[in-house]
C-alpha cells in the first residue's frame, strides 16, 4: 500500500496545478461571496467642530453592526438626504446630534438609539475622567480601567434567546466559506478516486492484481491518497481564512478541522460508489458535476437550508452528505453545539461513508467478469 | 509444466473461447497465432486468472490454479497487449513502482532495474517521462516491467503491435535471448506469422475461439505438404478469370483479392499452361505468376479460407 501511495504522491507532485487552481478558485469564491455588506444600511454623517470627543464618538459608531457610516460635508449630506439617495443623515455636534430624514422608517429610531448611546457613553466616561482628574489620577489610567472592564468584566452577561422555528443565526462569512469549500472539495476527491478507472482501462490495475499486492492495499492506496488531498485542500482553505483574512471560527477552529475528517471520508466513499457504478471515465466526468452541484444546492452549501421551505427538498437533503457536513461545521461554530449534538451529523456521515464504500467496491469487483 | 484444459469463455451469449487445449513444457517457446478477435487475449486473461473461465481448467505442475491463483502468479510474467504503464512517471520510476509492488527492495531492486534497463536498451532514457517515448520504447518498457520478478513463464500478448521494424527485431532478439539464456518458458501471441516462425518451437493456430491447428512448425506445414500454392497477379481484377479457375476440379482452393488470385494445387500438378490459356480466353493479363511451398499463412488460409490479416 505504501508503494501505491508513494507513486500516487509522485504523480500528484508532477501535476499539482489542477489542485492548486481549484484551491485558489474556492478561496476566491468563498471570499468574494462573503464580502457583501448588504445587510448594513449606509448612513452619511458630517462632523461639526473638531475635538477628541468627536473622534471617540465616530470610533464608537463605526463599530455598529447595523450601519455603515460614511463621512461627507454637510452640504453633500443634505443633498443626498433631500434627494432621497439616503434614508437618513447624521450631523454630529460636540454635545448633541441631529438626524435628517427623507422618509420615516424603522431605521430612524434604531439610528437614534445607537447614536444616543454613543453620546451618553462618551459623556459618562468623560465625567468619570474629570472626577478622577480632580483626585489627581491621570486620564490614561482611567481609560485603562475601562478597557479592563470591557475585556475582563467582573460580571459577565450572556445574552440568550429562544429560537423560534423561523429564526436562525446567519453568518454570511462562514456560510459561504463552508459551503464553497465542501462543494469544491468534491471535485478534487472525485477526480482522484476516478483515476482507478483510468488505471483499469490502461491495464495498470491488472498488472498490480498480478503482483503479490492485495486487493485491499490497492483500494486503500488509492482512497487514502484521495482522502489526504481532499483533507489538505480543505485545511488549506480554512487556514487561509483563519490566519490571513481573520475569519472568526467562534474559537472552535480545531473542532472544525476535526469535523472535516468524517465529511472527507464520506465524499471519498461517494466517489468510490460513483466509480463503481459508471463504466467509463467519460461517464464519470459527466456525472460528477451533476452530483456535486445538485448536492450542494439541496444540502445547503449555496444558501442556508433554513430558508428552504419545500418539504420535498428538505426530505431529499436528509440523504445528502453535504447537509450533515454543513450541519456539523455550523453547529460547532455559529450555533455553539456541544460534542453530543455534533455526534449526530458525524455518525450519519460515517454511516453513509461505510455504506457507500462497501457498495462501491462491491460493484467494482463484480464488474470484473 | 503449464496446461490449459478444454478452456471456454462465454461473454453473455457470445463464445469468445471454446474448448481450447494448450500445453507448455519447461524452456519451450510456444506461439499462439490468430487474427483479431480470435480469443488470444481472453485465453491469456484466464491463464493469469484475471477473468474466470466458463468451463475448463488451467494447471501448473498438475495443480489447478483456479483455486490457488497466487501459485501461478508468482512464477508468471505477463506482457499485456496494451501499454500498461504510468505515463507521467519516468521509465525508472515505473520500474521502481512495479518492482516495489513485487516486494523488491533496496539493492536487489536497484540491481534488477539496472539489469532490465540494459536488456530493453533504455538506459539513456531512464529518467525521461514515459509519455515522451516512442511506441517502440513504450513497448520495450512494457516488456521490462513484466520481467522484474524473474518469472519462469512469460506470456506476451502481441508485444510488437504498432512499432517500427527496428524495434520489432530488437524485441524478437530479446525474447529469443530470454528463452536461451534464462531458459524462460514463453507463450508468444501474435498475428504475424514471421514472428512466430522465427521464435517458436511449437505453434497453436486459432480462429473464432477454436484451436484449428497445432504442432511443430513442420508438422503444421505438413498439413499442406501434399500441396503447393500458386500466386497470380493480374493487371486488372477479373471475375471471369477466377470463375473459370474455380471450375477446374484439381485446383483445390481458389481465392482472390483484388488483382491477386491464390490457388492451392496438389504438388504433382503443373497447371501453368492451363492457367495461361484461361487468361487468354477471359481477356485477363497475368503480370506475375509464382509457385511457392507452404507457409503458415497458407495453412491458415487453407484451414479458414481467409487471410490472417486483412
Ligand atoms: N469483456 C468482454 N466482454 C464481451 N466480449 C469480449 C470481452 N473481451 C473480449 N470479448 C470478445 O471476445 C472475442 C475475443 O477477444 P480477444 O480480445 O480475446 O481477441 P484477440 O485474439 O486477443 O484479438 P486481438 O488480436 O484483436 O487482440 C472478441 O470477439 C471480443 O469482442
Ligand atoms: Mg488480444
Amino acid at each position: 500500500m505504501k508503494g501505491i501511495l508513494f507513486a500516487k504522491l509522485k504523480l500528484f507532485l508532477r501535476k499539482p496545478w489542477l489542485f492548486v487552481i481549484m484551491t485558489g478558485v474556492c478561496v476566491m469564491f468563498a471570499f468574494f461571496t462573503s464580502q457583501g455588506e448588504v445587510n448594513k444600511i449606509p448612513i452619511p454623517y458630517s462632523v461639526v467642530g473638531d475635538s477628541e470627543e468627536m473622534d471617540r464618538i465616530v470610533d464608537e459608531l463605526k463599530g455598529a453592526e447595523a450601519f455603515q457610516f460614511q463621512e461627507m460635508t454637510e452640504e453633500q449630506l443634505k443633498e443626498y438626504v433631500s434627494e432621497g439617495e439616503r434614508q437618513s443623515g447624521l450631523i454630529l455636534m460636540p454635545d448633541d446630534f441631529r438626524i435628517m430624514i427623507s422618509s420615516n422608517t424603522g431605521t430612524t429610531s434604531l439610528l437614534q438609539q445607537v447614536v444616543g448611546k454613543a453620546y451618553s457613553d462618551m459623556k459618562y466616561k468623560k465625567a468619570v475622567e474629570e472626577a478622577a482628574l480632580s483626585e489627581g489620577i491621570p486620564s490614561a489610567e482611567v481609560s485603562g480601567w475601562f478597557h479592563e472592564a470591557e475585556t475582563a468584566p467582573v460580571f459577565s452577561i450572556k445574552e440568550a434567546s429562544f429560537k423560534g422555528d423561523d429564526t436562525f443565526v446567519y453568518d454570511p462569512k462562514l456560510q459561504s466559506l463552508f459551503g464553497f469549500s465542501l462543494f469544491f472539495v468534491i471535485y478534487t476527491i472525485a477526480f482522484n478516486v476516478s483515476t482507478i478507472l483510468n488505471e483499469k482501462n490502461e491495464g495498470v490495475w491488472d498488472r498490480i492484481i498480478l503482483s503479490p499486492t492485495r486487493k485491499w492495499e490497492m483500494y486503500a492506496g488509492n482512497l487514502v491518497h484521495s482522502f489526504i488531498l481532499g483533507y489538505v485542500q480543505l485545511a488549506l482553505i480554512f487556514f487561509v481564512f483563519r490566519y490571513i483574512t481573520d475569519v472568526n471560527f467562534y474559537g472552535n477552529f480545531t473542532t472544525v478541522l476535526l469535523l472535516l475528517v468524517p465529511y472527507v471520508f464520506t465524499i471519498v466513499s461517494l466517489s468510490m460508489l460513483i466509480t463503481g457504478i459508471v463504466k467509463k471515465v467519460q461517464h464519470f466526468s459527466a456525472v460528477i458535476p451533476i452530483v456535486a452541484v445538485s448536492m450542494a444546492m439541496i444540502g445547503g452549501a449555496f444558501w442556508p437550508l433554513e430558508i428552504v421551505k419545500s418539504p420535498i427538498l428538505l426530505g431529499i437533503s436528509k440523504v445528502v452528505p453535504i447537509t450533515y457536513g454543513m450541519e456539523a461545521l455550523k453547529g460547532a461554530t455559529i450555533n455553539g453545539w456541544g460534542t453530543e449534538q455534533l455526534m449526530l451529523p458525524v455518525s450519519v456521515l460515517i454511516l453513509m461513508g461505510v455504506l457507500m464504500m462497501g457498495i462501491g467496491i462491491n460493484f467494482m469487483e463484480r464488474r470484473h467478469v | 509444466m503449464l496446461e490449459v484444459v478444454s478452456l471456454s469463455k462465454d461473454f453473455k451469449k457470445h463464445k469468445a473461447v471454446e474448448g481450447v487445449n494448450i500445453f507448455l513444457e519447461k524452456g519451450e517457446t510456444v506461439g499462439l497465432l490468430g487474427p483479431n478477435g480470435a480469443g488470444k487475449s481472453t485465453i491469456i486473461s484466464m491463464i493469469s486468472s484475471l477473468i474466470s473461465p466458463s468451463e475448463g481448467d488451467v494447471r501448473l505442475h498438475n495443480d489447478s490454479i483456479l483455486k490457488h491463483p497466487q501459485m501461478l502468479r508468482k512464477v508468471l510474467g505477463v506482457v499485456p497487449q496494451e501499454i500498461a504503464l504510468y505515463n507521467d512517471l519516468t521509465a525508472r520510476e515505473n520500474l521502481e513502482f512495479f518492482g516495489k509492488i513485487h516486494r523488491l527492495r533496496g539493492k536487489a531492486l536497484k540491481d534488477k532495474i539496472a539489469d532490465i534497463l540494459d536488456q530493453i536498451g533504455l538506459k539513456e532514457r531512464q529518467n525521461d517521462v514515459v509519455k515522451t517515448f516512442s511506441g517502440g520504447m513504450k513497448r520495450r518498457l512494457n516488456i521490462g516491467v513484466a520481467l522484474l520478478h524473474d518469472p519462469e513463464i512469460l506470456i506476451m500478448d502481441e508485444p510488437t503491435v504498432g512499432i517500427d521494424p527496428q524495434s520489432r527485431n530488437y524485441i524478437l532478439e530479446q525474447v529469443k535471448r530470454l528463452n536461451r539464456e534464462k531458459n524462460m518458458t514463453i507463450l508468444y501471441t501474435s498475428h504475424y506469422m514471421e514472428e512466430v516462425e522465427f521464435l517458436c518451437d511449437r505453434i497453436y493456430i486459432m480462429d473464432k475461439g477454436h484451436i484449428i491447428a497445432s504442432g511443430t512448425k513442420d508438422e503444421i506445414k505438413s498439413i499442406l505438404s501434399a500441396e503447393s500454392t500458386i500466386l497470380i497477379k493480374l493487371e486488372r481484377s477479373s471475375d471471369a478469370f477466377v470463375d473459370r479457375l474455380k471450375e477446374i476440379a484439381y485446383l483445390k482452393t481458389v481465392t482472390s483479392q483484388d488483382k491477386e488470385v491464390t490457388v492451392v494445387v496438389p504438388k504433382e500438378v503443373h497447371p501453368f499452361n492451363q492457367i495461361f490459356q484461361i487468361a487468354d480466353e477471359t481477356g485477363a493479363t497475368i503480370v506475375t505468376i509464382d509457385r511457392k511451398t507452404a507457409t503458415l499463412e497458407d495453412v491458415f488460409l487453407h484451414l479458414t479460407g481467409r487471410a490472417l490479416r486483412d
